[in-house]
């Protein structure tokens, strides 16, 4: 009987490490974010959270910040929201036309299309960065929502995700909705996208969540403050906070901190069955 | 791949259009790009040019900057991998074997996905920041004279320990679906045979995890090579003297800072074929897998 | 391909039907000036615009200075260039090599009648950004130069009367201040301030080719005795503790110096303004130090901060309107309003005079420093320098001095490899413009 009890404790307490480090730099991040810049120079980083949560995190959120002290933290917000949902359902759009034409036509270049579009998987934005800029400042789409958006779309994840889950789907349904004389857009429209749905909706939140971090592409190719998202707007203001000059505001730093993860947290969390299931279906 | 498909000649091609279009203007042509500038040495406003074949390459690959940053990001590569793996597993089986608690655990070991990489490096920053960080009191507490600003194996703890952190909810996810794949039969049968935890841990759940392992190890080492551009970016951005500089930060910096095009371009090239060779690498293990 | 083509009708459009007087032509302006010194920018443009009726200035903030750099090279490729471009010192040889990318300033304003003599500019700030002949290319913007801070009060504490003038006397003083509980320096930039600098305060050369002026084919010598002898009395007092190194950023090694961690801090000449709202006591400030053992008798430093340029590829019309707002912007009114709000120096003579007169140095005598310190005797190599891929060369220099500050590497060493990867550097970028 002891043995169980021993193995039992150990698992609860490994957990429970395990918790702690996950969690304890963001609940740390919050909790400072709610004292005064004051508290956080002479104290350090506070465990307990503050009197000023409804101060700073209206500061941060409305009040003009940023290095031209032009860009508010709502708008830099509402960027990275367009930037998300764009990118998301972008993606998702693109993808199942593009799966839909691999998995169920055939035609003469499906597959040297497909190998192109494999070979994205294998280099990511990062190697042809700085071509990628010239190209979207050539065509005058810097600074733009599409310039933003639609690079970003250009590798093959979400075709492959859909592609897989193209491929699992009997083939009998294929065949029973040809011998009842339906068209390919008609298949696709009213039975394969209803079949869809819990695929695409955990690609719509896997892939929200990856615009809404995009970090490198949106850091390069925004160059007015106003179009900056959270994630890169957090950069150039904690740049600020550290350029010297004036008192340090560690805690707007963190609330904006703060803002820049829940988001996408909340995302995962509420649709953790969904997320969960899309994530490892996209393994096999 | 005997398949029902439909015989429409014009359609496909009107469905896979915008991803193609996609492709080959925001990808091809500036993959293309990288490749043709990577021959020439240009000035930087495009004025003058000239071919001078392989000169970048030799110039990139001789460099000891180049050298250092292609060691670190072995060296980073390795580490996070294996370590933010290690953990992952360690509690992916925890979770798995309590019952009390146990969703409550998986969601709070989960959402840390959801952490943009730059957000994480900024968090850990300030947690490090000799003003006010916690964690630099703390080791300096314990007798570790740490500064990450002048020491670089300080610098390169950091940016592993961030990176690590913010890897282990993804791996946690697929390596706890993983184990929860493993039929119950399998595992009562285990048990039968086995009475140790450890042994039949190792002698059976591991090697039905295979599959799974591998395929995170692909994704980890992506993750390591390109991913944490983000956390290097807003923690130590390479310093001190170079010593946390990845390839790719290195591309950033002498493309983006220095105006250097033919180098960058070169260096991406050269990371391209990097890439290409792991992922060939990947595709002999998943072939092994496919017949498991 | 298509928005090339509707581009190019557009504009031959433009050109070719004359500009009606009540249009404003537009000037884009894109800067590197963030924060307060952003408001200024604008303050000036809103000033210019207003001033007449015939051109619009707009400024932009396009990032740092690489950024900004960065962007402007895009454009231009993509011929979308703005009219002005703020371009500093490190990326002075990328553009000022570019064949055409730029109109001379000296040439832009002297044809558009608005006269133009270097004389007329303080000596540290005519040379940076001009030609070998001396014929000035950008116009010089935002100017300023290193200068020592020191802790009064600490002083004070330790028993000391003056700030070293020599590093000789640094050296006396500083364990004075150790046991006072200070640590006795810290600075920031130390490619700007440790070697460029130091190389003008001592008048010694620092590449060759007239430090870079003359051609591309050049080689850096970085690799001297001075250079090697006071780093490593840098690393004697790293260990000493009397210099303390905060790492790179800027604001690092500042805040050191507000938190009363160190006496004295080697910044800018434009630090003093935030210095001031900042730091709890009083501080005081002084020329940058030298070694009485090199040279008896010191040199001026000369500029770092960046400079506008006029881009190639506008019209006639366009370029009027540069030279009129380049005109507008060194009359001394605004040099004066600049200079009192930012703390960057004026550039021309005649404003610094009127200052002078204005009085301004009496209630703010910690302003006049810097430009003392630029207007000192210029020597053959106080000119500064024009060096290629000098961003990836400070990168070098920053890794090296890391090494040598945590012991990782010897001075010896150390220097060597700085020049041997610095060269490397150089002779690729020649190799671009051969």
């Amino acid at each position: 009987m002891n043995n169980i009890n021993w193995r039992i404790l150990s698992n609860h307490i490994i957990l429970l490490l395990g918790v702690l480090f996950m969690s304890l730099p963001v609940w740390v991040a919050f909790s400072s974010s709610t004292h005064t810049a004051e508290t956080i120079l002479r104290e350090g980083l506070q465990f307990w959270p503050g009197p000023t949560f409804i101060e700073t995190y209206r500061e941060a959120m409305f009040e003009a910040g940023g290095v031209m002290k032009s860009v508010l933290g709502v708008t830099m917000l509402k960027n990275s929201l367009i930037l998300g949902i764009g990118f998301a359902v972008g993606k998702v759009i693109i993808s199942m036309l593009a799966a839909y034409a691999i998995v169920y036509f055939r035609f003469r270049l499906a597959t040297p299309l497909f190998w192109i579009i494999f070979l994205t998987l294998l280099l990511p934005l990062e190697v042809r960065i700085i071509p990628s800029y010239e190209i979207v400042a050539g065509l005058g789409l810097l600074d733009t929502n599409f310039g933003l958006i639609v690079p970003l779309i250009a590798s093959a994840t979400g075709t492959f995700f859909f592609r897989q889950f193209f491929k699992s789907i009997p083939d009998e349904l294929l065949e029973a909705a040809r011998l009842d004389g339906a068209t390919p857009w008609r298949f696709f429209i009213d039975m394969l996208i209803p079949l869809s749905k819990t695929m695409i909706a955990a690609i719509l939140i896997i892939m929200f969540v990856v615009g809404w971090n995009q970090y490198l592409w949106p850091l390069i190719m925004t160059t007015k403050e106003e179009n900056y998202t959270l994630v890169i707007g957090i950069k150039q203001i904690y740049q600020i906070l550290s350029d010297g000059g004036e008192l340090p505001q560690y805690q707007k730093a963190f609330a904006l901190t703060i803002m820049a993860t829940l988001p996408p947290v909340l995302v995962v969390l509420f649709f953790q069955k969904w997320f969960v299931k899309g994530l490892v279906e996209s393994e096999k | 791949m005997k398949r029902v498909q439909f015989e429409h000649s014009t359609i496909p091609y009107l469905f896979i259009a915008p991803q193609i279009a996609i492709i080959a203007i925001f990808f091809i042509w500036p993959a293309a790009q990288a490749i043709h500038q990577s021959f020439l040495l240009e000035d930087a406003f495009g004025l003058s040019s000239q071919f001078v074949w392989f000169r970048n390459y030799v110039d990139t690959i001789g460099d000891a900057a180049w050298l250092q940053a292609a060691w670190f990001t072995i060296i980073f590569s390795v580490l996070v991998t294996f370590l933010s793996l290690g953990i992952a597993l360690l509690l992916a089986v925890k979770a798995n074997e309590v019952i009390r608690g146990a969703s409550a655990y998986k969601t709070t070991l989960m959402w840390a996905y959801a952490i943009a990489p730059p957000v994480a490096g900024l968090m850990g920053n300030l947690m490090f920041h000799p003003l006010i960080g916690d964690l630099y009191k703390f080791f300096n507490a314990i007798g570790w004279e740490f500064d990450h600003k002048l020491d670089s194996f300080d610098a390169g703890f950091v940016v592993v320990l961030i990176a690590v952190w913010k890897q282990v909810s993804v791996n946690f996810i697929f390596f706890l679906s993983g184990l929860q794949g493993i039929s119950k039969a399998v595992n009562e049968a285990a048990m039968m045979d086995c009475k140790s935890p450890t042994r039949r841990f190792w002698t059976i759940t591991f090697p039905l995890l295979a599959p799974t392992t591998f395929f995170l190890m692909v994704i980890n080492i992506t993750y390591a090579f390109f991913e944490t551009f983000g956390i290097i970016d807003t923690t130590t951005g390479g310093s001190p003297g170079g010593s946390t500089n990845t390839l790719v930060y290195k591309v950033f910096q002498d493309g983006f800072r220095g105006a250097d095009l033919g180098g960058s371009s070169a260096q991406s090239v050269v990371l391209m074929l990097i890439v290409l060779a792991l992922t060939v690498i990947q595709f002999r293990f998943i072939e092994r897998k496919v017949h498991y | 391909m298509k928005k090339l083509i509707m581009k190019t009708i557009l504009a031959a459009g433009i050109a070719a039907v004359a500009i009606p007087a009540s249009a404003k032509t537009e000037l884009q302006w894109w800067h590197a000036m963030g924060g307060r010194l952003g408001e200024v920018v604008d303050e000036i443009a809103k000033n210019y615009n207003a001033s007449q009726s015939e051109y619009e200035i707009i400024p932009t903030y396009k990032g740092g200075y690489e950024d900004t750099m960065t962007a402007g090279i895009a454009a231009f490729r993509a011929k979308q260039q703005p009219h002005v471009l703020q371009i500093f010192d490190a990326g002075a040889a990328t553009i000022i090599n570019a064949p055409g990318a730029t109109i001379p300033v000296a040439d832009l304003m002297a044809e558009h009648g608005k006269g133009f003599n270097s004389n007329d500019y303080i000596e540290g700030v005519r040379y940076f950004y001009a030609d070998s002949a001396g014929k000035m290319i950008g116009m010089p913007f935002n100017s300023s130069t290193p200068l020592l801070y020191y802790n009064k009060d600490a002083f004070a504490a330790a028993g000391i009367a003056n700030p070293p003038a020599t590093w000789e006397e640094f050296e006396a003083i500083a364990p004075k201040l150790k046991a006072a509980g200070y640590t006795a320096l810290a600075q920031s930039h130390s490619p700007w301030i440790l070697s460029e600098n130091f190389h003008s305060r001592h008048n010694i050369q620092l590449s060759t080719g007239n430090n870079g002026y003359d051609s591309t084919d050049v080689k850096i010598l970085y690799n001297n005795d001075h250079m090697k002898m006071h780093w490593g009395k840098m690393k004697e007092w790293l260990d000493a503790g009397h210099y303390g190194f905060f790492g790179r950023a800027w604001g690092d090694n500042q805040d050191a110096f507000v938190q009363k961690k160190v006496a004295m801090w080697m910044g800018s000449s434009g630090s003093f303004g935030g210095l001031k709202k900042s730091t709890d006591f009083e501080f005081g400030t002084t020329f940058l130090p030298y070694w009485k053992s090199i040279i008896d008798e010191p040199k001026g430093t000369f500029i770092g901060g960046a400079a506008l340029f006029a881009m190639s590829g506008k019209s006639d019309a366009e370029y009027k309107g540069v030279a009129d707002f380049f005109a507008f912007m060194t009359n001394n009114e605004n040099q004066v309003f600049w200079h009192k709000e930012t703390g960057y120096v004026p550039i021309t003579t005649a404003a610094y005079n009127m200052a002078k007169a204005d009085g301004y140095y009496n209630e703010s005598p910690d302003a006049e420093i810097g430009i003392l310190q630029l207007s000192q005797p210029g020597g053959e190599w106080t000119k500064g320098y024009r060096l290629g891929y000098y961003v990836q060369i400070r990168e070098v220099m920053y890794k090296k001095y890391d090494d040598i500050l945590s012991g990782k590497s010897s001075v010896e060493k150390a220097f060597s490899e700085m020049e041997s990867e610095s060269n490397a550097l150089l002779e690729r970028f020649a190799a671009t413009y051969k």
